[in-house]
């Protein structure tokens, strides 16, 4: 009966049920779409980043993150190709190698970023190596071959097909001196790094470097961001090396992941605002509603009804227009979001020049990410009977005389 | 048997920091299945008087009884519960629920004590028959007359046997002919149920037919 009072009490005064509904629905629809878009562009934007190069997660040698060397390696045992191929959500893997060396071609020398790399593994677990710039890559088997950054090669002032000195000190000690030839040259488009970029055969850099099997680096491609956190666990509990570590895309590329932090951090200060509005606007009405009523409650006051069921009735009238408007707002917000999977937002010029450095997509693009809904609908909830506190408590504290007193 | 006893009552009323001795020394006993009308001039705290014997109000001095009980003494909550079960009330105006039915209305004071749907139903309707508004059911308060609606008022008074029935000018709004068919229920509802009945009116009608007259004047009782 309470629920039925309450009810007929919304829709007797329609219009301001209908503000305080309309308040709720677009406070849930401009929550949903905008955390949907900016949370389908994160992970569009990570995945892009992690996909080019670093990958979704790596194993590393417990050192390596801090310090990589050659010495921060590993040797990929039985233990942990059995644990990569029974992992559910692990697409794929490739192992690598780095180190620092130096490039000769005739008088001019340069520092280089060496890594050595399986091109056929890559494939399928970045994007790097189809991104070729000019030339071709290597493949896995060959030797003495190299791609470098298209910086470095007009640093080093070759051209693609020309043979370069690599001078590296290897894991015993000893200084590896050999000699390659540039097959074609990548472009990453951060400058710093393709001034010293030099990509080998993984068998030709352990020989190079002396390294025998061992490897600095597994990069593992994941079936979805979202799996993360349970591959990595997976993995932690079958290869359980106190030697090695495993670590998302976040850990690998902390620049990516604080700058979604601050992004992330100024869309909720965002919703916060929204929702506050919001809650001030059900504040409003609601206190409108009771005070209209005094005179009402006054009467039922009196005749016995208890003060806490009274209060208990304002709260059910808020809890139903906000429960119709979260309902409403949910399958706008639904609908809005699956439109922007679908037809993502392409970015102007100028952004997208912006976003290419980055290796962002130059799109926003929507999520359906459950989270977000229920994120969204429990705070709106959460504030809404928070608004709701003032009114109730100013009901709950009324005298039945005082009540029937008010005009 | 006596049910409401008052005791040297006076209420002072602070009315911007000017008292208004609203009741002096009211001393007064009423039995079961009484029907006692309160009279007397606008201002001489026939609301007031009402207020505290139906414990919707403190006095400033004295003490109330009911059933023997001192209220005077007992917390907000308490004394909503003995409005709950043990009285019945009935206002000037405004008694009912706009959004509710009659019915419903009637419900109300029975859902209150946690009586079950179908319980409630069939006492509603039975009472309505017996006080022959059977018909206005399923109407809303604003489609029905200022008599109706004072009479659904009486059955929702009634309907949880209270021992007490307190109305406060209940006919003021009334025409006088619709104030008698109101006064006939209760006289009705009086000497059929054994319900005590309490009203303050300055209506002559209400007065001519007091089985007892209590009349206040500058909040004394006069004719004691
Ligand atoms: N809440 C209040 N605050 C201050 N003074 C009050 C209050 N209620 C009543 N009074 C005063 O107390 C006195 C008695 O008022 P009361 O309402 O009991 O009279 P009444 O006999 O019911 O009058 P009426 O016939 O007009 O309803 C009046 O002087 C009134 O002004
Ligand atoms: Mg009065």
């Amino acid at each position: 009966m309470l629920l039925k009072l309450a009810w007929r009490n919304i829709w007797r005064n329609k219009r301001r049920s209908l503000i305080t509904l309309a308040a709720v629905v677009f406070a849930a629809v401009m929550a949903i779409a905008m955390r949907g878009i900016q949370l389908g562009t994160y992970a569009l934007n990570i995945r892009s980043v992690v996909e080019l190069f670093s990958g979704y997660l790596q194993i590393q040698e417990k050192n390596y993150l801090d310090n990589p060397s050659l010495t921060s390696s590993f040797i990929i045992d039985s233990k942990i190709l059995d644990a990569l191929k029974s992992t559910k959500g692990v697409v794929d893997y490739a192992p690598r190698i780095y180190a620092d060396g130096l490039i000769s071609y005739k008088d001019n020398s340069r520092g280089a970023a060496i890594f050595g790399i399986e091109p056929e593994k890559e494939k399928n677990v970045t994007t790097f190596v189809q991104n070729i710039n000019s030339g071709k890559f290597f493949t896995s088997d060959s030797s003495n071959q190299i791609v470098v950054g298209d910086q470095l090669l007009k640093n080093l002032d070759a051209k693609v097909g020309d043979e370069i000195v690599l001078l590296a000190q290897g894991y015993d000690g000893t200084l590896g001196n050999q000699k390659f030839k540039i097959v074609g040259t990548v472009k990453f488009g951060v400058q710093e790094l393709e001034s010293a970029l030099i990509f080998m055969g993984l068998k030709s850099a352990q020989s190079l470097l002396a390294m025998g099997s061992k490897v600095n680096v597994v990069a593992i491609k994941a079936d979805d961001l979202n799996h993360l956190e349970e591959i990595n666990d997976q993995l932690s509990s079958k290869i359980r090396n106190s030697n090695i570590k495993i670590l998302s895309w976040d850990k690998i590329n902390p620049e990516l992941e604080q700058a979604i932090q601050l992004d992330n951090v100024s869309g909720i200060f965002f919703l916060g605002i929204l929702i506050v509005i919001v809650a001030f606007g059900i504040l409003n009405t609601v206190l409108m509603s009771v005070i209209e009523r005094f005179r009402e409650f006054g009467v039922v006051l009196a005749i016995g009804m208890p003060q806490v069921t009274l209060t208990y009735l304002v709260y059910i009238e808020t809890m139903l227009i906000t429960f119709i408007g979260l309902v409403a707002g949910n399958i706008f917000g639904y609908a809005i979001n699956y439109y922007f999977i679908l037809h993502p937002i392409i970015l102007g010029e100028e952004l997208k020049k912006l976003y290419e450095i980055y290796h962002f997509l130059p799109q926003l693009k929507s999520t359906l990410q459950v989270s977000i809904f229920f994120n969204v609908s429990l705070s709106i909830l959460a504030i809404s009977l928070a608004s709701c506190f003032y009114p109730a408590y100013k009901v709950y504290k009324l005298e039945p005389l005082k009540g029937i007193r008010h005009t | 048997m006596e049910i409401l006893k008052a005791e040297n009552l006076v209420k002072i009323y602070q009315d911007n920091g000017v008292p208004v001795n609203a009741l002096m020394d009211i001393n007064l006993t009423i039995s079961k299945g009484e029907y006692v009308v309160i009279a007397g001039p606008s201002g001489s705290g026939k609301t007031t008087l009402l207020n505290l014997l139906g414990a919707l109000d403190k006095p400033t001095k004295g003490k109330v009884y009911f059933e023997t009980e001192n209220i005077t003494l007992k917390e907000k909550k308490e004394l909503s519960k003995i409005r709950l079960h043990k009285l019945g009330f009935i206002f000037q105006a405004y008694n009912l629920i706009p959004v509710l039915t009659a019915i419903e209305n009637i419900e109300f004071s029975m859902m209150l004590l946690g009586i079950p749907d179908k319980v409630r139903k069939e006492k509603a309707l039975e009472l309505m028959d017996e006080l022959g508004i059977k018909e206005l059911a399923n109407k809303r308060p604003n489609e029905m007359s200022g008599g109706q609606q004072q009479r659904v008022a009486v059955a929702r008074a009634i309907v949880n046997n209270p021992s007490l029935v307190l109305a406060d000018e209940p006919t003021a709004n009334l025409d006088s002919v619709t104030a008698g068919h109101l006064l006939d229920l209760m006289e009705q509802m009086n000497s059929e149920k054994n319900i005590t009945f309490i009203f303050s009116s300055h209506d002559k009608q209400v007065i001519d037919r007091a089985k007892r007259l209590i009349i206040l004047k500058d909040g004394r009782i006069e004719n004691q």
